[in-house]
């Protein structure tokens, strides 16, 4: 063959090798186009039926032709991955083949040319090459300058986190207690717990030895009033030779109120000597501890510093704000959370133990879930507009003991553990669903799906059954061992205070001013009472009585039966939203600005 | 021709869209059974027998050895050509660029700065021999064993000249990048190297979007512009360089004494071969004394302000470290702590670091960028300083002969020497007289 021929021939064959390329670099752009343009999990077509299978869920065929469109869809996915990958290959054999040809063309077209001529002298040469390398390195050190005089250092910023440790500041707090109009210290104890308020340094020194000596077992939780709604939440006492009568106004057995500089909807809780609670606004969030024998503000601690928290505060309503949810405490530290989700833990001392950021939560109303401790672990319903979840923090760390997503809506409902056969469960309730999980890994035991709307109460537990209401939606009674669903009821329903059993009885208190009693094992109202205003606070088992607070302050106190047996009422005159706490033979009640210690003058 | 290479640019683009699909497929959760299909168990394919990396080392010194053979005694360029092929097959397409000599700097610095890691003799192998060689007999490994070479060789169709100056100053950034990868790697933040490595994601058929455009884009660049990554890029090349430049042996154009027929002078694709000197510009000159004098004055400063500079930037240099990053990024926004669509994030969140103890590493981590910035400044003040210096010494020479520190011993310019070629120089030119005919 003639040379020129073969050149001619090489430079079809080129362009052939070329088109080839084209072609196939088309055909690929055209599937990844497809590819992108379709997800198999996220397919239109899936999601309708998916839906439909919601209203549907017997439908045998809707199922069928579900996982036919899902097969469908995943096989023209893997199909498309395929088609790309060969695409790859040929792509690379067409490359080849076109470098090969187009080097043969090349190597046939080869000659030596004549040397070309010299059009820049040495000197001029190296003349522009300092220039050029002199430009180079100026470049490359004006970049280094702007990047050190412009690079923002978030990290510079961040100041580390001091531990606060307690100053004469607070002497004038404590000024700030208005009425201490008797220390007590002769109440009757029916356990270990002593209201006797022993010397100051006597009973620090004590405190510190027991701190360390202390676990938190079942009957010092029991002993003690460790959490929103009492021992595991479930909104009983075993408090005894409790108050039955005070009156607010003449400060009939009110043995002392003390103003909380910042204010909360939380409710107060009580270790020993110590009363907690926590205060928040715009600015900032603390968290106060108190002698509760003389209503003294031992300590306030401001969470701040913490990684994570948002610099402004999410918006929240007024009647929930930034510091709804109750503290907990297992005997050595306090736990506090607040509405920009930042946890806190601070021994007894106010030393600050660990703070963390749970993520901002995303809840128009603002976060209310309210802390329970046990087992080391504190344990936090997150159930927020997206992203809802249950965690364990570790009490010593604040590390994550485990995490479980959930599907949930928002609740404002705080969380309860209940023992069943020897073994806890946490149990939840939210939108829309009530359930179980395992304390030590997050594993839902159970769960059943029966509620709706936004959920203000927390769960009840009593006669081997947990009991959940809302309003507008229903009130259930479910086993725990089985996930069975008991009885539901629609008759009465609460809106924010939670219900709580005794005694074969379910007692409830709705915002429309109805306390009421139902059979708990069936459901059947027992007994109902119309009180002056609504409530919000829950009622509690103290004592064998049923106590519970109206909005305006006046409590209910009920022997339970099954008949409305009222024994007392009693006006506090002042607006009460959280639930009472007690201790020893007192009662704790906060209201918008004091917290109130209720007992016996004698 | 020329719009042939524009299109074929553009559809190399368009491929590289594909092949990053193709490669990375994405990953889904499976279907929820809820029949009695068991869902197979995943496996894993057995990792390469540990001896194969002495295999590895074996075929780059058969290679070298190879080559230094066909260049100082059998001079054929074709051969060296074909062994440039097998190598690129071997290393590039059968090993997908790794184990590779290039980024085996980073492992050898990894390792001299004390964080726990081990060398395997194989890396140390790789980074060593070809600089052994290289001082023995120039940069032979570039010729036929580096894979990212072979491939800009074997593309070069119509190379253009670039001037010197625009080569040394261009010719800087292998050192820069030299010294960015070695402060990255002795940080432990990241092995530059080979996370921009243009031509991994071809040998591999998939890469990100990006690098696959950056590889295609080198090659295409390389049609015209000879080994744009060995020359403007590589930082194992720069390393080369300077080793090859004390070479004991090189590469030379003519077999015996060169005839300064100049038929050579434009065949280098690299502008790596160096004219004989014009006797009027290297008379002694006081005002070249005075310039080199100056440069020698100035490299001090030159490496203290570099120095100085270069370690003002450790805090944006650090945020290539992961930790640091991720200290910067929480503590400016805090919300994404929430966020679970980062990996990242999710996984610090999971482990047992809190956040203070991320930041105090970050600051750990922004010290080490403090100090190794004046060793990196120190670095680029030096290399600069003796380039500037380098203009101000003349060498004398009489004859057409490689650049020590350029030449990537490949051998074009031989065929192009009459002397001691005879027959075959007759080939070229009856070839000559036939295209033009």
């Amino acid at each position: 063959m003639e040379k020129q021929e073969k050149i001619k021939k090489l430079r079809l064959a080129t362009i052939i090798a070329g088109a080839f390329i084209a072609i196939v670099c088309l055909l690929m752009l055209v599937t990844y186009l497809q590819l992108k343009s379709t997800d198999p999990i996220e397919s239109k077509s899936l999601e309708v039926l998916v839906e439909r299978l919601a209203s549907e869920p017997n439908n045998a065929e809707l199922i069928d032709e579900i996982r036919k469109l899902d097969l469908l869809a995943r096989k023209a996915y893997f199909s498309s991955i395929w088609q790309l990958r060969i695409g790859a290959y040929l792509l690379l054999f067409g490359a080849v083949v076109f470098v090969i040809i187009l080097r043969y063309y090349l190597n046939l077209k080869f000659s030596i040319e004549k040397p070309s001529e010299e059009k820049v002298k040495d000197s001029k040469s190296r003349f522009l090459t300092q220039r050029w390398v002199a430009a180079a390195g100026i470049v490359v050190l004006v970049l280094a300058f702007i990047s050190a005089f412009f690079t923002a250092d978030y990290l510079g910023k961040y100041k580390t986190e001091q531990l606060v440790v307690a100053d004469e500041k607070y002497d004038d707090i404590i000024e700030q207690i208005e009425v201490t109009e008797r220390i007590v210290s002769d109440e009757p104890e029916d356990e270990t717990v002593t209201d006797t308020v022993p010397q100051e340094e006597e009973l620090a020194e004590e405190k510190k030895e027991a701190r360390v000596e202390t676990l938190l077992t079942a009957e010092k939780v029991q002993q003690n009033h460790n959490a929103f709604r009492g021992p595991w939440g479930q909104g009983i006492s075993r408090r005894s030779n409790l108050p039955v009568q005070w009156d607010g106004d003449s400060g009939k057995n009110i043995l002392w109120k003390t103003e909380i500089p910042v204010h909360g909807y939380n409710s107060p809780v009580v270790w020993d000597d110590l009363v907690f609670l926590t205060g928040a606004n715009e600015s900032v969030r603390v968290v106060y501890c108190l002698n509760r024998h003389t209503g003294e503000i031992i300590w306030e601690r401001e969470a701040d510093n913490i990684p994570g928290s948002p610099a402004t505060p999410p918006e929240t309503t007024d009647d929930t704000g930034l510091a709804a949810p109750s503290v907990t405490v297992d005997g050595q530290r306090v736990f506090a959370i607040f509405g920009t989700g930042d946890i806190i833990a601070f021994d007894f001392e106010g030393n600050r133990l660990w703070a963390r950021n749970l993520g901002v939560p995303d809840n128009h109303y603002g976060h209310s879930s309210s802390l329970l401790t046990w087992d080391g672990k504190v344990f936090v319903q997150y159930d927020t507009q997206s992203g809802s979840r249950l965690l364990a923090l570790s009490t010593s760390s604040g590390q994550t003991v485990w995490e479980t997503p959930r599907t949930s809506e928002i609740s404002w409902a705080s969380p309860m553990l209940i023992n069943v056969d020897g073994k806890f469960q946490l149990v939840l309730v939210s939108y829309p669903d009530v359930s179980g999980y395992e304390v030590n890994d997050g594993r839902m035991l159970w769960s059943v799906d029966c509620m709706s709307g936004e959920i203000g109460p927390s769960p009840a537990y009593g006669g081997g059954l947990v009991y959940a209401a809302n309003e507008y939606a229903t009130m259930v009674a479910i086993n725990p061992k089985t996930g069975e669903t008991v009885w539901q009821d629609r008759y009465y329903l609460p809106e924010v205070a939670s219900p709580v059993y005794h005694d074969g009885l379910l007692y409830i208190a709705t915002t429309y001013a109805v306390v009421a009693a139902f059979e708990a094992k069936t459901g059947e109202l027992v007994w109902e009472y119309d009180a002056e205003d609504i409530f919000y606070s829950s009622p509690v088992i103290a004592d064998n009585k049923l106590y519970v607070f109206d909005t305006s302050g006046t409590a209910y106190i009920f022997e339970p039966g099954d008949e409305p047996n009222l024994i007392a009422t009693n006006e506090l005159g002042d607006f009460v939203f959280a639930t009472p706490a007690f201790a020893g033979n007192k009662i704790y009640v906060r209201s918008d600005d004091y917290l109130y210690c209720i007992g016996e003058n004698r | 021709m020329k719009n042939f290479f524009i299109t074929t640019f553009i559809i190399f683009f368009l491929a590289s869209l594909a092949s990053e699909t193709s490669a990375q497929p994405q990953r889904f959760p499976m279907p929820e059974f809820q029949t009695e299909y068991q869902k197979p168990e995943a496996s894993t394919s057995e990792p390469r027998a540990a001896s194969m990396e002495y295999v590895d080392t074996l075929v780059l010194i058969l290679v070298l050895a190879f080559t230094i053979w066909l260049i100082f005694f059998k001079r054929s360029r074709r051969w060296i050509l074909w062994v440039s092929v097998f190598a690129l097959l071997y290393f590039g397409f059968y090993r997908l660029g790794c184990i590779c000599a290039v980024g085996s700097v980073q492992n050898i610095t990894l390792a001299l700065f004390g964080t726990g890691y081990f060398i395997p003799l194989t890396v140390l192998a790789f980074f060593a021999i070809p600089l052994l060689v290289a001082l023995f007999a120039g940069r032979v490994f570039c010729s036929t064993a580096c894979p990212l070479g072979v491939i800009q060789d074997l593309v070069i169709f119509k190379p253009t000249k670039l001037a010197p100056w625009v080569q040394k100053a261009l010719g800087l950034f292998p050192f820069i990048y030299l010294g960015l990868a070695v402060l990255f790697a002795a940080t432990a933040t990241d092995f530059i190297i080979c996370r921009y490595d243009p031509f991994v994601g071809i040998f591999r058929l998939g890469a990100e979007l990006h690098m696959i455009v950056l590889g295609i884009g080198i090659l295409l660049i390389g049609m015209f512009v000879a080994r744009p990554y060995c020359r403007f890029i590589c930082p194992y090349g720069a390393l080369l360089r300077v080793f090859s430049k004390f070479s004991r042996f090189h590469l030379s154009i003519t077999p015996k004494d060169c005839i300064n027929c100049h038929l050579c002078k434009d065949s280098c694709p690299f502008d790596a071969i160096d004219k004989p000197t014009d006797e009027k510009e290297i008379k002694p000159d006081r005002r070249n004394l005075k310039k080199f004098i100056t440069y020698a004055l100035l490299i001090p400063v030159f490496v203290f302000v570099g120095g100085w500079l270069i370690s003002g930037t450790h805090k944006t240099l650090a945020k290539a470290h992961p930790d640091v990053y991720l200290a910067n990024l929480l503590v400016e926004s805090p919300e994404l702590m929430q966020d679970t669509d980062n990996v990242d994030i999710e996984t610090f969140m999971a482990s047992d670091r809190t956040l203070e103890m991320l930041i105090e590493d970050a600051v750990v981590i922004q010290n080490k960028f403090r100090y190794g910035g004046w060793f990196l400044g120190g670095f680029i003040g030096l290399v600069i300083g003796i380039t500037l210096l380098g203009q101000a010494v003349y060498k004398k020479r009489t004859i057409y002969e490689a650049n020590r520190e350029k030449c990537y011993s490949c051998g074009r310019c031989m065929k192009y020497c009459p002397v001691g070629n005879e027959q075959e120089k007759v080939e070229l030119l009856s070839q000559e007289k036939q295209i033009t005919n």
